[in-house]
């Protein structure tokens, strides 16, 4: 079963340098073990929202906009796909995510093949 | 009160002695959670028509079996897409499934798991493991059937998509899972007790339920302390529940109460269960709050209530659990202990962040009595009876509101 972690930070606090490479350090150390258990699926850290362009449908035509889809001081810093067992296998990871002042939101990934697991509201 | 038809208490004994085994077992061998549970639901809407005519079978559990495996024949004959899963059921399906105990423990774990909304994981354990229906469900919480349905398909579906799995936790998740299931057990326990009036009869007493959900837990999670004392609590509040309300149907409050008429065996049950779960571990937020209704309970009058030991343990209480509620039961404690003016102070402090709770109100007109400012009181009441749908706290606030009445009501006295 595929999930996507979704890390959402703050962006109007940042680190401090002399924090920097440690933090970075942990995350490494988090996907080199996410990777040697099989479960990683590929991931990325994203530029902050102020890098964001936005498009729209308006009137029926795509209206491309400065920003992110949604103004807020709490943005998606990037996202990670990895393949478990189950939903507590996926909440444990999220868990052992090592930046303590991000929220983590796990989605399960839509299974194409599997006839039941259509998108449900 | 609660209806007293032996067919319906016996229906609902065996419901709860067998749904969550059936259920349970059904998911393990479909590995399909909201197909076993529809099963096992179809079977106990059949039972409720059929048995009250046929009466209850000799072997019910084999009764719902055999009913839940016809459903699932029907199904496999409309709908291909569970044919490899009901297959199994209607294949290798002996009359009698082999049930394990483990099988419902899983099942409540499942339900309360806590990436379902509460009142998801509330309606979900009451009828998977408990054999309750929607219908008796949304009656129970007052919302509609549809309401109620749409709630339970929800959660289901959440469970299929995100897949919630079928599994005990690991020790290291155990307390923080134990509390979701508790919480929830709770609620059906207070629903059942606060909703219950003098006059109102249901078709399942859903304080029964709980007690008899929460015994289950701690037969098999002996070691667990905040089980042993949600049980204690529960126990406590049930030993003094007949005195609740007096013959004409009127809410008596705890001052008032008839002491001679509540169950003291059980008073003294839950005493040593409180002794027992204090030897487990460090005491938890339910723990105190038994130790609380347990002062109460083994208090010979009101008038020998040892408020000083309550107030410890309210004290010991807003450590762990700092909300507003909380701090109100503490300051009426704190006003037997200390006297109504720091109480009061308590009281305006917690203004803002209970304003829209008649026992806010309820007490702080009770106090607001003990300084003469009655104008200001009964304005309080008034504020208080706006605020809840209750018709005995409505009734008993209506008398206290009539100046020839002179009654009292507090946030912990009843």
């Amino acid at each position: 079963m595929k999930y996507v972690l979704l890390f959402i930070r703050n962006e109007e606090t940042d680190i401090d340098e002399a924090s920097r490479s440690a933090h970075y350090a942990a995350i490494d150390e988090w996907f080199g073990e996410l990777a040697r258990d099989g479960k990683l699926r590929g991931g990325e850290e994203l530029q902050p929202s102020n890098t964001a362009t936005t498009i729209r449908p308006q009137e029926g035509r795509p209206l491309v906009t400065d920003g992110p889809f949604m103004e807020s001081k709490e943005n998606v810093a990037g996202f990670v796909t990895i393949d478990v067992a189950d939903l507590d296998e996926a909440i444990a990871i999220a868990k052992s995510w090592p930046p303590d002042d991000q929220i983590v939101e796990i989605r399960p990934v839509v299974n194409h093949e599997d006839m039941s697991n259509h998108p449900v509201s | 009160m609660m209806q007293h038809d032996p067919t319906v208490e016996a229906m609902n004994a065996t419901f709860r002695a067998e749904v969550g085994l059936i259920c349970g077992s059904l998911v393990r061998i479909t590995g399909d959670f909201d197909l076993a549970e529809d099963l096992v639901q179809d079977a106990v809407v059949v039972a409720l028509q059929r048995w009250p005519v046929d009466g209850v079978p000799e072997r019910p559990a084999a009764w719902l079996l055999q009913t839940a495996r016809r459903r699932a024949i029907d199904r496999l004959r409309r709908d291909s897409t569970y044919r490899a899963k009901l297959q199994q059921l209607t294949d290798g399906w002996a009359p009698d499934v082999r049930t394990e105990p483990d099988d419902r423990l899983r099942l409540i774990f499942t339900c309360c798991h806590p990436a379902l909304a509460r009142d998801a994981q509330v309606a979900l354990t009451l009828r998977a493991v408990m054999g309750m229906t929607t219908s008796q469900i949304a009656h129970a919480f007052l919302v509609s059937e549809a309401t109620m349905a749409q709630r339970i398909v929800r959660a289901k579906r959440k469970i299929v998509a995100a897949r919630i799995p079928y599994r005990m936790p690991d020790a290291d998740e155990l307390p923080e899972r134990l509390a979701e299931v508790l919480a929830s057990l709770y609620i059906v326990f207070n629903e059942g007790y606060l909703g219950s009036g003098p006059d109102l009869s249901t078709s399942r007493d859903l304080c029964a339920d709980a007690l008899w959900l929460c015994g289950l837990l701690a037969r098999m999670l002996p070691d667990e302390s905040e089980v042993l004392s949600l049980l204690a609590l529960m126990r406590l509040h049930e030993s003094r529940r007949a005195t609740r309300f007096d013959s004409s149907g009127a809410l008596v409050l705890l001052r008032d109460q008839d002491r001679s008429r509540w169950d003291h065996a059980a008073i003294a049950e839950a005493g040593g269960l409180l002794e027992h779960a204090r030897r487990l571990g460090r005491p938890g937020a339910y723990w105190l709050q038994a130790a609380i209704a347990a002062c109460h309970a083994e208090a010979p009058t009101f008038a020998e209530t040892d408020w000083a030991q309550i107030l410890a343990l309210y004290g010991a209480l807003v450590r762990i659990n700092p909300g507003p509620v909380v701090r109100l039961n503490r300051a009426i404690a704190l006003e037997h202990v200390a006297g109504p003016a720091p109480a009061m102070e308590e009281i305006d402090a917690l203004r803002s962040e209970l304003d829209g709770y008649h026992l806010y109100w309820a007490t702080r007109a009770e106090l607001l009595r003990r300084f003469g400012r009655h104008d200001e009181a009964a304005d309080a009441d008034r504020r208080a009876m706006e605020l809840t749908d209750n018709p005995s706290e409505r009734a008993l606030l209506e008398a206290r509101l009539d100046p020839t009445v002179i009654r009292a009501i507090g946030a912990n006295n009843h």
